[in-house]
């Protein structure tokens, strides 16, 4: 049983190898008839899975195999002229046969699939009468048929239909075979001998007989294969053996193959392997930078560098290799197209041509596998809506065939796949009204449209041009499978259309899903990193420039409306007031659409690998995964997709937390101004307290940096200002003010630094640290308490 | 000579056997105190245990679900007994350990106050769960009985399962 799945495994392969190529073939021979290789090979194929499915039993492969073969054998004779008719019925026994080689490989018997309507059918175009009712009858049937033409001899022996032979009958259809093989090869060796000098006559018809009668060569795969099949049963004698012993060792010396097959999950384990690598590269170039800080100017430096250096630029390129092992043709997809648009081109009454370039771009393996979909949505939708009857076009002065250009191209870190068509491009007005009548958009959302905001809605749910529902699309889900799978991969999705013109969609997708750039955001004291696939641009902009429509925060990006939504909102993030006049936007671009989040502050770029978060966390809303960054800390990484989800639910915080801050900050009495004194002296304490006591200000003391970071870390008063002493135990004034600085919330707090420094390099350093006011000691009362006056915006009427 | 042999094998196997009739009855057990009481999970079933180290919040997850951290490269959720089991959050201090349990292919870091002793158990000495507290959905194996003092054992299996 074991071997036997082996040689089913082996047929599979093969035969999948083979019917990929066919469809393309196919299709091209319907447009050269005439092209007798194209048509040899095609018949190839049809024979050798038949010869093979023969072997392992499957009837009904075998019967169907063996119809496509006669028509096939009769178009190479001549006797019957391709024309689209016969080619639907041999296209349609081309996908019964992929219908009953995936049933194979899933149960390993090829029952269940009804073949005897095409078989009809094959048989009506090859010019039987169609009576084929079982595969027993056809099979007598055929070979009569086979009688008349003028078939080499041993063609009509290699139809013979081996699954109704018995064991020995098979057998001996074997050894005869392979006694003939051997005869005939003996006869060539002879030719060659004795006729070296007319190599050159005999070779080419030898060559001809070849392609001409091709069941030789084609029926070849099962005799290797025969032995481990029969061997069981019974041992041939010596010469038999030699013979199946050449036969093998023959073809694989004609097909050593420059590839090896690897399990897909052995190269995942590999790049899972390079992912550690990389991290371990960050981390090293982090230490690298902290130990040249600390040693600068030290010899052992430079070497160090070179190592680093060394071992980083050895793994991007082992991380480049490794993803190329993973990379497949792109136009392993782009194969089924020409058949479907063919199809297509039937089914609708247009005419369409096909050209595709740029199919050996590659793209990692998992990638291929998800933009499959995607793309026969776009094409069958080009073909149906885009491209208009001939008629049409010619009224309009176009050629009356359209074309379909596919092409794909590497631009950076991306691909991109391009789809043209010139049709009659997106009707702006039109697809406006039929969303408006659909309730997908409201009035005043269609009159803020952009033309390409407006080309966007084609890929809203539930949305269609289409006036009828047609076989080929018009139910208005195509399209949004289109966006969610290309946003799953991080693509971006770009329309461009001109009306009577043609339609471009291009779509833009990440090499790799493994290792990708990220920017790194900080909001309060966390960290996220947003895919630099999906970033468009970041811009600072001032507090001002955040207006609040119908609820939800957006400002104005030079000619578009830009919808914002604060990070700190999507991921519940703690928010200690911050009064920071600025804010950052990262502008973020997916699929089509876009929005603007608003961040604390931009950290930097940087390479991560995507970890996921596990079983136990997995299926959070808004984050992807996670990484590890070069501290060893995990930072999660934002899932931008279903960050624009979330932000057309969360609330437009960032407008009314201004006012609250505001009411909060509302001073009523002098009380409510609180100012706090870190000095170690306990006696400067009492100095300050005594001249700012006369305000009736809230005052709180706190002996050294340390303990004042800790009254401010734990939030429960607003401070307005800080009278800082420089010489302190624990922390000194110059770091407490730069920890201050750290804290978004405090960015704007006065720090008046009072001290008997009075060194001007002091005053820079107090300045620097982010002080902003500088009183030294001795100070008299009045001064000190105008200072703070002046820093707290003291009101007058509170003075007493 | 070759009865010899069969002898020595004979005699090791039934070594081994004995062995594993031993381990059949005795449960080994690492027990550690949340709160007041004291709790025990199968020695087998914890990966390791780490000194607490920095972790990362993630966010639209339960409180008792402290976030992410970094165990050589691998990305565990962390998850605070404390709070999970219904008492308030307490500042670590230095006997807090994270104890990073296994389940086949489930990993997760659990936050414990204080670690006790590593103790073998008969199985004769573990009594089931009380009746109030069994069932499929409790997170208690069964109520293990020491000369002084019973320890509740957590189902490892129960606690690595999402319930959010």
């Amino acid at each position: 049983m074991d071997e036997f799945q082996e040689i089913l495994q082996d047929f599979l392969i093969e035969s999948f190898e083979l019917i990929e190529q066919l469809d393309q073939d196919l299709v091209e021979l319907e447009s050269r008839p005439e092209d007798l290789e194209l048509l040899n090979g095609i018949f190839r194929v049809a024979h050798t899975v038949k010869g093979a499915s023969s072997f392992l039993n499957f009837d009904v492969l075998t019967h169907l195999t063996h119809h496509m073969e006669d028509v096939l054998n009769k178009a190479r004779h001549g006797q019957l002229l391709i024309d689209a008719n016969v080619m639907d019925v041999i296209l349609e026994s081309v996908d019964l046969m992929k219908a009953l080689l995936s049933i194979i490989r899933d149960t390993s018997s090829d029952a269940g699939v009804n073949v005897s309507e095409c078989v009809v059918r094959l048989d009506l175009v090859s010019g039987g009468d169609g009576d084929v009712p079982t595969p027993v009858a056809s099979a007598v049937k055929e070979m009569e048929d086979e009688d008349f033409m003028d078939a080499a001899e041993d063609e009509a022996e290699d139809d013979l239909d081996y699954d109704n032979m018995g064991a020995d009958e098979l057998e001996a259809e074997i050894e005869r075979l392979l006694n003939q093989r051997q005869e005939e090869d003996k006869a060539k060796r002879e030719a060659k001998k004795t006729s070296p000098k007319s190599e050159s006559a005999p070779k080419p018809s030898e060559d001809k007989k070849k392609e001409v009668i091709p069941p030789k060569p084609a029926v070849k795969p099962p005799v290797p294969v025969a032995p481990k099949a029969v061997a069981k049963t019974r041992t041939y004698d010596n010469e038999d053996s030699d013979a199946k012993a050449a036969a093998p060792t023959k073809r694989t010396s004609t097909t050593v193959e420059q590839t090896i097959r690897v399990d897909v999950k052995r190269l995942d384990h590999l790049m899972n392997l390079i992912g550690e690598l990389v991290l371990a590269k960050n981390r090293l170039i982090k230490i690298n930078d902290d130990v040249e800080e600390r040693y600068e100017g030290e010899e052992f430096l430079e070497e160090l560098n070179q190592v680093v250096s060394i071992v980083s630029l050895v793994t991007t390129d082992l991380q480049i290799a490794v993803m190329k092992t993973r990379m497949l043709p792109v136009g392993k997809v782009f194969n089924k197209f020409p058949r479907m648009i063919r199809d297509l081109t039937r089914e609708l009454n247009k005419k369409i041509e096909l050209e595709i370039s740029g199919e050996d771009t590659e793209l990692d393996k998992s990638i291929v596998e998800e933009i499959g979909d995607p793309l026969v949505h776009i094409i069958r939708n080009s073909c149906d809506h885009g491209i208009e009857m001939p008629s049409v076009r010619l009224a309009a002065g176009k050629s009356e065939t359209g074309t379909i250009g596919l092409k794909a191209y590497n631009e950076g870190n991306h691909i991109v796949i391009q789809i043209d068509d010139d049709g009659k491009g997106l009707d702006v007005d039109m697809l406006k009204s039929k969303s408006l009548e659909k309730g997908i958009i409201t009035e005043k959302e269609a009159d803020l449209m952009t033309d390409k905001e407006a080309f966007s809605l084609i890929f809203k749910p539930g949305f269609s041009t289409a006036a009828a529902v047609t076989n080929v699309s018009g139910r208005g889900v195509g399209m949004d499978v289109v966006k969610t799978n290309i946003e799953k991969l991080n693509g971006i999705i770009d329309i461009e259309s001109e009306l009577g013109v043609g339609t471009s969609m291009k779509l833009k997708i990440p090499l790799t899903l493994a290792i990708i750039q990220a920017l790194l955001v900080g909001v309060q004291e966390e960290h996220y990193a947003i895919p630099l696939a999906s970033v468009l641009e970041t811009v600072r902009i001032s507090k001002d420039e955040i207006y609040t429509v119908e609820n939800r925060s957006v400002m104005r990006l030079r000619e578009e409306v830009l919808s914002l939504v604060h990070i700190g909102d999507i991921f519940e993030v703690e928010r200690i007031l911050d009064s920071s006049e600025h804010a950052y936007v990262v502008v973020l671009g997916l699929g089509a659409s876009k929005i603007g989040l608003i961040v604390d502050s931009l950290v930097g770029q940087e390479e991560i690998v995507i970890k996921s978060l596990g079983e136990y966390l997995k299926g959070i809303d808004g984050i992807a995964g996670a990484t590890i960054r070069g501290d060893g800390g995990v930072t999660l990484i934002v899932d931008v997709a279903a960050i624009m989800q979330m932000a057309k639910t969360v609330k437009a915080r960032v407008k009314i937390e201004d006012v609250s801050a505001k009411a909060l900050n509302e001073k009523n009495k002098a009380s409510d101004y609180i100012v706090m004194i870190v000095d170690d002296s306990k006696t400067d304490r009492m100095i300050m307290r005594k001249s700012l006591e006369p305000l009736g200000l809230t005052l709180v003391e706190a002996s050294d940096g340390q303990e004042a970071l800790n009254i401010l870390k734990q939030g429960e008063k607003n401070f307005d200002a800080l009278l800082i002493d420089i010489e302190m135990p624990r922390m000194d004034g110059y770091s407490l003010a730069s920890e201050i600085k750290k804290y978004n919330r405090y960015k704007n707090l006065p720090l008046i630094a009072v001290t008997s420094r009075a060194g001007k390099s002091d005053r820079m350093r107090g300045v620097e640290s982010g002080m902003v006011e500088y009183i030294t000691k001795p100070y008299s009362a009045d001064y000190l308490s105008s200072v703070v006056q002046r820093n707290v915006n003291f009101k007058s009427e509170f003075l007493k | 000579m070759s009865d010899k042999l069969k002898e020595i094998i004979d005699r090791q196997n039934s070594q081994q056997n004995s062995a594993i009739e031993q381990s059949d009855k005795i449960v080994q057990l690492v027990g550690f105190v949340i709160g007041e009481e004291e709790y025990a999970v199968p020695i087998l079933s914890i990966q390791e245990i780490i000194k607490p180290i920095r972790w990362t919040r993630v966010p639209q997850t339960p409180q008792y679900i402290l976030g992410v951290f970094n165990l050589r490269g691998s990305v565990i959720p962390l998850i605070d007994l404390r709070t999970k089991f219904g008492l308030k959050p307490k500042k670590h201090n230095e006997e807090t350990r994270f104890i990073v349990m296994k389940d086949e292919d489930d990993v997760a870091g659990f936050v414990i106050d204080r670690l006790t002793m590593a103790l073998r158990l008969k199985k004769s000495d573990i009594g089931p769960a009380p009746d109030t507290l069994a069932g499929d959905d409790s997170a208690i194996e069964g109520v293990g009985k020491l000369a002084d003092k019973i320890l509740t054992i957590l189902k490892v299996n129960k606690l690595l399962e999402r319930d959010f």
